[in-house]
């Protein structure tokens, strides 16, 4: 099912400033490169319209896990819609095994995969803290 | 008690809920296969609908992680919490001043407290919507009458993992296409999906065996159908590389056993 973008102008204009907006790629890929090192990080997913940067343990899941992530936004921004809950600061998906961070600045699509135990706050913290 | 019996008790569950916590804006619970169980007073079906639709992409991708247990969604302006709860998925919508801890405790615990209610009131709860299942599987004749594609259990080839009883559905090829259609899963109607699982004592059915009139036999992995246009017509939605392997296309038939491991 082919699903509504919401425009960037429009993101920008409705939301409350995220820190991490103006943060160039290369920015965002060392803060993610700290965040891999920490305990139970299994990696990440940084991805805007011209460029990606993927690096997970196990890349025989790079797919999926994209997938994922990509299909946890777009479902974000509709529910965003459908409830009015404005800008959408985090998106968290949880497993059995696993759970997933995503979050958006500017066109920048951010999603950090960790074990289940991870305490995401921290992740989320320290994201928005640049 | 009957299924509406039960989404009424629910219903009632979650209105009372809202009102014990102001909070809450809207909340529903559904099945993943697209089965509105009960949604508050709030909240439209059609708009449950749109959600369910929403989270398909993720829900097919969710075997990565290990199945979805939760999801949240923090906004500026309110928040959507997902919990799976058995087989269920209850959804809540806050506003931003919402103290979910407080939230979160009560729907946690109430919500389930009901279920196990109801399961105790009555053991079998909706798991479809025919409330003749259990007089089907008495009596077989009646799947000649009812699903005249299905074969009589008498002619079901044994396999090692598939009990003799469990049936085979002689089921039409439809194509099943799309961007994230995963290639390795076919779809079938739920309803043929949940007398599956009733034959094999509620067993989910997760693989099923596809095999053609020209002897060619595979194992894929099997999910009810989205579109409800497909559903009750015998038909089994397929990607177009199961069909190259079976050397099969749109319009035959083949027959499809249920795997139970």
């Amino acid at each position: 099912m082919a699903k509504k973008k919401k425009p960037i102008q429009e993101v920008a204009a409705t939301t409350e400033p995220l820190t991490l907006e103006g943060l160039h790629m290369d920015d965002l890929r060392s803060n993610l490169e700290e965040i891999k090192t920490y305990d139970g990080v299994i990696g990440y997913i940084l991805r805007n319209s011209t460029s990606a940067a993927i690096d997970l343990k196990d890349p025989t899941k790079i797919i999926d896990y994209a997938i994922l992530s990509s299909s946890a936004l777009d479902a974000s921004e509709a529910l965003s819609e459908d409830f009015n809950l404005g800008s959408i600061r985090s998106v968290i998906v949880e497993g059995k095994n696993v759970k997933v961070l995503c979050l958006t600045a500017s066109d920048n699509r951010i999603s950090v995969f960790m074990d289940k135990e991870v305490n995401y706050e921290e992740i989320l913290t320290k994201l928005h803290s640049h | 008690m009957d299924n509406e019996v039960y989404s009424f008790a629910l219903k009632s569950a979650l209105n009372e809920i809202q009102n014990i916590c102001p909070d809450i804006r809207n909340s529903f619970i559904f099945r993943e296969e697209g089965e509105i169980v009960a949604t508050d007073e709030n909240t439209s079906e059609k708009l449950v609908v749109h959600v369910m639709d929403s989270f398909d992409g993720v829900f097919e991708k969710a075997d990565a992680i290990g199945g979805v247990e939760s999801i949240i969604l923090e906004g500026s302006k309110g928040r959507v919490n997902m919990s799976c709860i058995n087989d269920l998925y209850l959804v809540t919508v806050t506003s931003r001043k919402a103290d979910t801890n407080y939230v979160n405790t009560v729907t946690q615990v109430l919500i389930p407290t009901i279920l196990r209610l109801l399961e105790k009131i009555h053991p079998a709860p909706l798991k479809s919507k025919t409330p003749s299942r259990e007089a089907e599987i008495d009596v077989p004749a009646l799947n000649e009458t009812e699903e005249p594609l299905m074969e009589e259990p008498e002619e079901t080839p044994e396999t090692e993992t598939v009990p003799s009883e469990l049936p085979v559905n002689q089921l039409i090829i439809e194509n099943l296409g799309g961007l994230l259609v995963p290639s390795d899963t076919v779809r079938i109607d739920s309803e043929t999906l949940s007398e599956w699982e009733e034959f094999s004592e509620g067993a989910k059915i997760e693989e099923v065996e596809v095999e053609t009139f020209n002897g060619k036999i595979t194992r894929c992995n099997v999910k009810p159908v989205k579109d409800s246009k497909y559903e009750g017509k015998g038909i089994i939605r397929m990607p177009e590389k199961i069909q190259l392997n079976l050397e099969v296309k749109k319009g035959e038939l083949v027959r499809v056993r249920p795997i139970v491991d």
